[in-house]
């Protein structure tokens, strides 16, 4: 059977791929360290998980409305207005199957056949793949280790061309971890808004920054950047919820109502008693992501010390999210027990065959000179992981 | 507007039943009654034993991490184990069967998966919506195969152009069908087989009603057909057998190189089903199936109670064998739209009209059985009042 043009385009989420091996040599009894991971490896709070079973035994068993319950887009309008100082109404919310779902949603009714999408890079995995599918041509920007991993505003203009249309944004970014400060955001927004593009901005990371940097939504910088603006968050990474599969947006009215629209089409509400534990989330008690990001402040500090501990190995200071991208390409030309090491993607394999320590090669995200470290894990596995891959390192020549 | 709406958007049909809507909305503002009909969504909640496994399973810190995108194995053997009780189907779980975010996702994506722009896709008419947008969205033509009442709502395949068949890629079919309540039996299924080969034609069967049936009736599968796994993959779900319409799951099964072509596909768009709904799931699959033959019994009766009224409005009906959906022609005079919008005003009870599902269903509505039965009842005696002596 012929696949479709657009199907043979797109490629199975790489980063997916490298988890599920690391979890399968783990399930045949191989201890691997695993850096892989996306998410958080807290478990989801409690009084979150009593909601959903509350609606459980309340019945919560039919379909919703499809872009999610009317308590949930309300108690998302007051976190976009407390946490952002963005005001949504809730017809211009919508509740969809995690964030990654809500960004497809968006770059489906925003691009046509054609149009082009500027992708800073290093960039997460489905962009580039959900940018496709629509038919559309997404095109890297680079974003330089020397800047942080962020865009310059120059760089940005350089970038648009006549059919330019969207520029994704992704801040705290996955994998570098940079996190747009307001100035910089407002640069690159004049930028944007000069040349008419939409930009969608991926704030899933939000919760997630350290040592006193502060998240800003680009499109609470002003009311004429708002109206050119869809916000992408969920509950996944702040509360540990990955596997709930919520995510929602803010957009303008239309925008939002074409998207309703669109998801009616494809997979109806999101789970009914995820939307419960998702208000209880929102609504609830947030000790629990102070807590997280503390720990994940700690486990940050640690890795950075042990990375910079190597030789050749170059790792500006991640702002945000729970990743490292550190460069190693001072180890490339060299080779380990007589097999030459030329790329992040050579490492990566070689880190998980002779040392069992997962890790994702940034080719994945764009670089192929990086590497992408999560730390949602315990001190003690960075620990070992670090342990592992610096005798790797040293047996480079 | 400062958004314009990608072409794709704004070619998916306007929504056919604003008017309706407007109208419920401005009897509810009056404080009316209104009883709706309109939607397939079971009114009694999912059984005890499943929601048990969801209560656990929900606090299980190792289903708050990502699921697989194509659902775990404990869900694809449920399936396979589902499809060899029930029909005799073997699957294989690895290979055979994707997890969906109800039948509905994968019924949307799998144009995109195999449809090249101006690529057709057969698709029945009247027929869930989906089918037809989904084509589109993908930027493929629908080539709509007339259902037909005397042909027992089962398309002609002979009658497709043959230069049609050899342009489409896809066929949607639909039994036991929304909105017509129509079944398929063997001999058709094998027919389709047949017909898929010779133009290499991919059947995506939506099987998702196959336990709503009556009167000792049984629903095949369209993978039991000798040859089908060849050329066909089956959509199917939980919500209308197990009353999980708001949990989101379902699953494609048959032809691998499709089912994982759909796999593939979606890992870009989504990162798979709440494990916990999965496990539920596959408890609904595996465990007893009398909560099903239940509501089964108490939709053959609301079905009675419905048909019975309609008759003695002076129609000559006949009960459908399966779904929990009425398909009625309109009186003389109507048209699908007037004879609902009529109905909503003056007996506050939502039909829907069949233009929602296609060209080919003007001249009918569609009748939910999803409401309690006092409510029907209710609903029954309106359709009396308003209709007596008009038919």
């Amino acid at each position: 059977m012929r696949l479709s043009e657009r199907a043979r385009a797109i490629s199975p989420s790489p980063t997916l791929a490298i988890d599920a091996r690391a979890k399968e040599m783990k399930a045949n009894g191989v201890r691997v360290i695993n850096f892989g991971a996306g998410e958080p490896d807290f478990d989801t709070p409690r009084h979150i998980k009593e909601a959903a079973v509350a609606a459980l035994a309340a019945g919560m068993t039919r379909y919703t409305p499809v872009g999610g319950i009317r308590e949930l887009k309300e108690a998302i309008s007051a976190k976009f207005l407390n946490d952002n100082g963005l005001t949504y109404s809730a017809e211009e919310i919508v509740v969809s199957v995690g964030a990654k779902h809500s960004l497809y949603n968006a770059i489906q009714v925003l691009c046509d056949v054609g149009d082009e999408v500027l992708i800073p890079s290093p960039y997460w995995v489905s962009y580039v793949e959900q940018v496709k599918l629509a038919g559309a041509v997404p095109k890297l920007v680079r974003a330089s280790l020397e800047n942080g991993f962020k865009l310059l505003p120059d760089e940005l203009r350089a970038a648009i061309g006549p059919r330019t249309r969207v520029l994704i944004l992704n801040t705290p970014c996955n994998p570098t971890g940079a996190v747009y400060g307001r100035e910089e955001l407002e640069a690159l927004a004049e930028v944007a808004l000069a040349a008419g593009l939409v930009i969608i901005s991926d704030e899933i990371y939000e919760k997630l920054v350290y040592e006193g940097n502060r998240h800003v939504s680009i499109a609470s910088l002003a009311p004429e950047v708002k109206e050119r603006t869809v916000v992408i968050n969920g509950v996944s990474k702040a509360y540990a919820m990955t596997g709930w599969r919520i995510g929602y947006l803010g957009a303008p009215r239309d925008v939002a109502r074409a998207i309703t629209r669109l998801q009616s089409h494809s997979t109806s509400n999101p789970t009914s008693i995820a939307q419960a534990a998702a208000l209880a989330a929102l609504t609830g008690p947030q000790e629990p992501v102070r807590e997280m990001v503390a720990a994940f402040a700690r486990r940050r500090a640690y890795i950075l010390e042990r990375l910079r501990a190597l030789p050749g190995v170059a790792c500006p200071t991640p702002e945000g999210a729970f990743y490292v991208f550190p460069n190693f390409s001072a180890y490339w030309g060299g080779a380990y027990r007589g097999r030459p090491v030329n790329s992040g993607t050579d490492l990566a394999q070689l880190l998980l065959e002779e040392a069992q320590v997962a890790v994702v090669p940034g080719v994945a995200f764009g670089d192929d000179n990086c590497l992408r470290l999560s730390y949602a894990t315990s001190r003690e596995t960075i620990g070992e992981g670090l342990d592992r891959i610096a005798a790797v390192l040293g047996e480079i020549s | 507007m400062r958004f314009e709406e990608a072409q794709r958007i704004k070619n998916l049909p306007p929504y056919l039943f604003a008017r309706i809507e407007e109208l419920i909305a401005r009897k509810k503002e009056e404080g009316v009654d209104v009883i709706s009909l309109g939607i397939g969504d079971p009114d009694v909640p999912t059984p005890g034993h499943i929601v048990a496994v969801a209560m656990r399973e929900v606090q299980n810190p190792a289903n708050h991490q990502y699921p697989s995108s194509a659902g775990m194995p404990a869900f694809r053997e449920a399936v396979a184990r589902w499809y060899a009780r029930r029909f005799g189907v073997s699957l294989d779980p690895a290979r055979e069967v994707v997890s969906l975010i109800g039948s509905k996702e994968g019924i949307a994506h799998i144009s995109w998966c195999y449809l090249n722009p101006g690529d057709v896709a057969l698709v029945p008419d009247p027929g869930y919506p989906v089918y037809g947008q989904g084509v589109i969205l993908a930027g493929g033509e629908p080539y709509y195969m007339p259902l037909d009442p005397s042909r027992g709502f089962l398309p002609d395949l002979a009658a497709i152009p043959a230069d049609v068949a050899r342009r489409a890629r896809l066929m949607f079919l639909n039994y036991p069908n929304n909105p017509t309540g129509a079944v398929a039996d063997a001999a058709f299924f094998r027919e389709v087989v047949a017909f898929a080969r010779e133009y290499d034609i991919l059947v995506c069967h939506d099987a998702a009603y196959s336990e709503i049936c009556f009167d000792g009736y049984r629903a095949p599968s369209f993978l039991q057909m000798p040859g089908a796994k060849e050329v066909g993959i089956e959509f199917h779900s939980v919500s209308k057998t197990y009353n999980m319409t708001g949990w989101r799951i379902g699953w494609v099964a048959g032809l691998a190189e499709a089912v994982q072509a759909l796999g593939r596909l979606k890992t870009n768009i989504d990162s798979g089903v709440f494990q916990a709904v999965q496990l539920a799931a596959a408890a609904a699959l595996d465990g007893p199936e009398d909560a099903t033959e239940a509501m089964c019994r108490l939709y053959a009766r609301r079905r009675d109670l419905v048909i019975g009224t309609l008759n003695d409005l002076g129609w000559r009906l006949s009960p459908p064998r399966a779904t929990f959906y009425i398909w009625l022609p309109v009186p003389k005079g109507y048209t699908a739209a007037t004879f609902a919008e009529t109905i909503l005003e003056r007996a506050a009870v939502v039909i829907t009209p069949g233009t929602g599902y296609g060209a080919r269903g003007e001249g009918y509505c569609r009748i939910s059985l999803t409401v309690p039965n006092a409510r029907l009842e209710e609903a029954m005696h309106r359709l009396r009042r308003v209709l007596a002596g008009r038919n």
